[in-house]
């Protein structure tokens, strides 16, 4: 029977033709089989084909079945070294039967299934209970040949069967026990440690039974005796349909009872993360991936499971360096050293001074200022509910055309801390780039008070504080910003010798300084400038150059080459009168001059041809001078009977220049003429300082001791427009118009530089040019 | 760092200013003129404000950033200067 049963499984081959034919045939044929699973890896569900089999036969050992010749042969084992090979469905059965014949799987019927799932197939096995379908197996074992067989379901058959199952089986042990030894050999921890890769394929159909048409020609010997059969084949298909010797019958494919697996893995851990993907986290993420995968990553602390932050790399990374820093450190020590603080810092006091100082700012800038409701902010102004205090003022203003209030000076603001306090407010300028940019230079005037200066640089944002201290050794005398480069700026101090300061920097030690020069200045320098000047006459570059006057009576040129290089555009000489100008000898006779040179007090260039300026001299003379020449004076204008102290040409009428001198008379003068045109003398005090209103033609402010004048010459040539008068015991020293506002600077002697806002000047036509 | 402490004082000192605080990312006061219960206090709170206006800016344009926080109230004004380490906050009284 065995060899019977290996030989019908290794030649049984049914050609597709019969197979269509015969389906009930095919019935039974092992679905999966069919579909040419011959590699013999089955899932692992039907395992227990074998399992179940063995308590009959073998309880104890596991047994590979042979597997029929063409299939290939395959050994799964699991950590406890069992056989967990996937079984073949398709199994000679004797196994199948036997386990069917245990009480031990009643449970676990079968039930006919023809469908091609197989898992299907044994949920149906167990809900029926059938067990006229037990049948099946036992005639497919047998191939066709059984049929018969099959219909037979009487004890004796079965004990028959038994019997051949049982030498089957016996005949497969022992089989399968050889096999098994060789192959224990070969197995080897390694090997079942190691990862065994298991394909499935299709397998090759095979042919359980072909018989190829033969042809055959009609006049061959044989040919009769073919055609023949052929005709009694015909009969016998025709007669088969009512004949008794053929029967229908129905198979059934043979089901395995399921055995139900249970596995256990390891407790999985659930993690509940809350994220927040915004837009910029996203961003932030995304731009910090690849200088991450290059870098070298840190150490990263085990974070909590729970988060419902926002995490994007950055943060984590940030924190995380954060933590590490702390160790080696004290963390709030480099915050407070950090340089973002500082700038933080910084900005804070700018705000804070906004937020106190902003209603004279917003005057300053000119905003409209209304009340109780929200300014027009302009650039950095910001908006306060608050009333302001001048609002109200400046809303009749704005209601009324006439003007209610004469011309006046509103106070804003003053200039002032502690470093400055006690100094003298010798010189101020504005900045050329920034024009909310103030340098100031504190410096005495007097022989008998010096004390060291102080040049600093105030900002509009911060009154309180300057932005830059500069101290000096000698009190200042003179500042200017430069124009070519604004950050430059250049300081003259009282005993003659010039820095250069750069303000960009917090560095408050000078760029370049001229006390190592040659050419130094001997006596304080009154004032300085910078010049943009085209100096194509004499070869050198076109370029800006510093100039200063001072009392040593040079006026000198400097120019910025591998330090501070000089050389002098004038000498100012002492020249006596009109009339005893021309003879040199008399002039040596009658007066014991101490120097030939007379001490220059300030000049300025003209506005349109910087090559003419004027020069005001300590003796009261005014000379006219050309920087092609310098030996001579183009002219002489005399009139002041004291120092001159600041001459300013007219920048909109170009003939017209202002000078002021201790001998407190200011005067107007014409380029061409040597008289005077008008002289302006309101009081007894002498004027510091005057300069000309960049708005309009007419308007010049002047301070002398006690109080600043503000003329206006197209109302009046007599009398100051306004007068301000300072505090007792304050005198006012020096005076800066506002480019780009309607205020004015004065600088007084305590140090102090107060910011008024001229208010009610009626609106002159800059256009006009003095007549 | 002299400079640092000069400024804060200047700060402190100003005409107006109620308080000045500065924490770190932690929470932790480094320097404050205000009692402990209460720079916590303005530390916790507005930490978080910051952190919601810093994302609202960053969404709107993740190539933004917030720099400066003002919250004006009736009765001061809380201005807050964040970084990602610390938080500087200033209030002042702006109306005297």
């Amino acid at each position: 029977v065995s060899q019977h049963i290996t030989e019908t499984a290794s030649t049984c081959r049914v050609p597709k033709k019969l197979l269509a034919e015969t389906k009930d045939i095919l019935s039974w044929l092992n679905p999966l089989r069919e579909s040419g699973n011959t590699n013999n890896i089955y899932p692992l569900n039907v395992c227990w084909h074998r399992e179940v089999l063995l308590p009959l036969t073998m309880l104890t050992t596991r047994v590979n079945v042979p597997v029929p010749n063409k299939v290939k042969f395959c050994i799964v084992f699991d950590e406890q070294g069992k056989d967990v090979t996937p079984r073949p469905l398709y199994r000679p059965e004797p196994s199948a039967s036997l386990h069917r014949q245990s009480k031990i799987l009643s449970t676990q019927d079968f039930s006919g299934a023809t469908g091609s799932d197989f898992l299907s197939s044994f949920s149906m096995h167990q809900t029926s209970g059938v067990n006229a379908s037990l049948v099946g197996p036992f005639s497919r074992t047998y191939g066709s040949s059984t049929i018969s067989k099959s219909t037979t379901s009487t004890t004796e058959s079965m004990a028959d069967e038994i019997k051949n199952i049982f030498i089957f089986t016996l005949f497969n042990l022992t089989d399968v026990q050889v096999r098994r030894d060789e192959i224990k050999e070969q197995l080897t921890k390694e090997d079942i440690d190691k990862r065994v890769d298991i394909y499935l394929t299709e397998t090759e159909t095979i042919w359980l039974l072909d018989m190829p048409t033969v042809m055959m020609s009609v006049e061959s010997e044989d040919a009769e005796k073919v055609q023949e059969r052929n005709k009694d084949y015909i009969e016998l298909c025709k007669n088969k349909v009512g004949n008794d010797r053929f029967v229908e019958r129905m198979m059934q494919t043979l089901n395995g009872a399921p055995k139900t697996k249970e596995v256990q893995c390891e407790k999985i851990l659930m993690e509940d993360k809350g994220i927040m993907a915004t837009s910029w986290d996203l961003y932030d993420s995304f731009n910090a991936l690849e200088p991450m995968l290059t870098s070298s990553v840190t150490e990263r602390s085990s974070r909590p499971t729970k988060s419902i932050t926002s995490s994007s790399i950055i943060d984590l990374e940030s924190v995380i360096l954060a933590r590490i820093h702390e160790e080696e450190k004290d963390h709030s020590e480099a915050i407070l050293k950090s340089e973002k603080f500082q700038q933080d810092l910084f900005f804070m006091e700018r705000i804070l001074m906004e937020n106190v100082f902003q209603p004279k700012l917003a005057a300053y800038r000119q905003l409209p200022v209304l009340l109780e409701e929200a300014e027009e902010g302009e650039e950095e102004e910001e908006e306060k509910k608050e009333t302001v205090v001048s609002s109200s003022l400046l809303l009749d203003l704005s209601e009324a055309p006439e003007e209610i209030l004469p011309p006046n000076l509103e106070r804003l603001w003053s200039y002032t801390c502690e470093w400055t306090n006690g100094h003298n407010v010798s010189s101020m300028a504005w900045n050329k780039l920034n024009p909310d940019l103030l340098a100031v230079g504190y410096g005495q005037f007097g022989f008998q008070e010096q004390k060291k200066g102080l040049a600093c640089c105030w900002s509009l944002k911060n009154p309180m504080w300057p932005e830059r201290i500069y101290q000096c050794d000698h009190g200042v005398t003179a500042l200017d910003f430069s124009l070519a480069n604004p950050n430059l700026l250049a300081v003259g101090m009282y005993n003659g010798t010039i820095a250069i300061y750069n303000v960009q920097t917090h560095n408050t030690t000078a760029l370049l300084d001229s006390s190592e020069s040659f050419d130094k200045h001997i006596g304080p320098v009154w004032q300085l400038k910078w010049i943009e000047q085209d100096r194509g006459i004499t070869g050198d570059d076109k370029g800006e150059i510093l100039i200063s006057i001072s009392a040593d009576g040079r006026i000198t040129k400097w120019l910025i080459r591998k330090g501070l290089g000089c050389t002098d555009l004038m000498k100012l000489k002492r020249t006596a009168s009109e009339r005893k100008k021309l003879t040199g000898e008399k002039e040596k006779k009658s007066e014991a001059l101490i120097s030939r040179q007379a001490p220059g007090m300030c000049f300025d260039f003209h506005p349109r041809n910087t090559n003419i300026y004027l020069a005001g001299t300590e003796e009261g003379h005014i000379h006219k001078c050309s920087c092609s020449y310098n030996e001579q004076f183009l002219e002489t204008y005399r009139a002041h009977k004291g120092p001159v102290y600041k001459i300013a040409w007219n920048p909109f009428s170009a003939d017209m220049f202002l000078s002021c001198s201790a001998d407190w008379s200011i005067i107007l003068w014409r380029q061409d003429s040597v008289r005077p045109i008008l002289t302006f003398s309101s009081t007894t005090n002498v004027v510091h300082d005057i300069m000309w209103s960049p708005k309009s033609a007419f308007v010049f402010a002047a301070v002398n001791e006690g109080r600043v004048e503000i003329w206006d010459l197209s109302v009046s040539t007599l009398d100051p427009l306004i007068v301000t008068f300072a505090n007792p015991g304050v005198k006012f020293t020096t005076v800066l118009f506002a480019r780009n506002t309607d205020c004015i600077l004065i600088g007084d002697n305590n140090g102090i530089v107060s910011v008024y806002e001229l208010r009610n000047m009626t609106a002159s036509d800059s256009n006009k040019h003095l007549s | 760092m002299a400079e640092v402490e000069e400024t804060l004082k200047r700060i402190q000192a100003h005409k107006g200013v109620i308080g000045t605080i500065v924490v770190n990312a932690e929470g932790i006061p480094i320097r404050t003129t205000l009692d402990n219960s209460t720079t916590v206090q303005y530390a916790g709170l507005l930490h978080q404000l910051t952190m919601k206006a810093r994302s609202t800016v960053r969404d709107i344009d993740p190539q933004n950033d917030l720099t400066f926080l003002r919250i004006r109230s009736k009765k001061h004004e809380i201005m807050v200067a964040p970084d990602k380490e610390y938080l500087l906050i200033v209030i002042q009284n702006p109306c005297e």
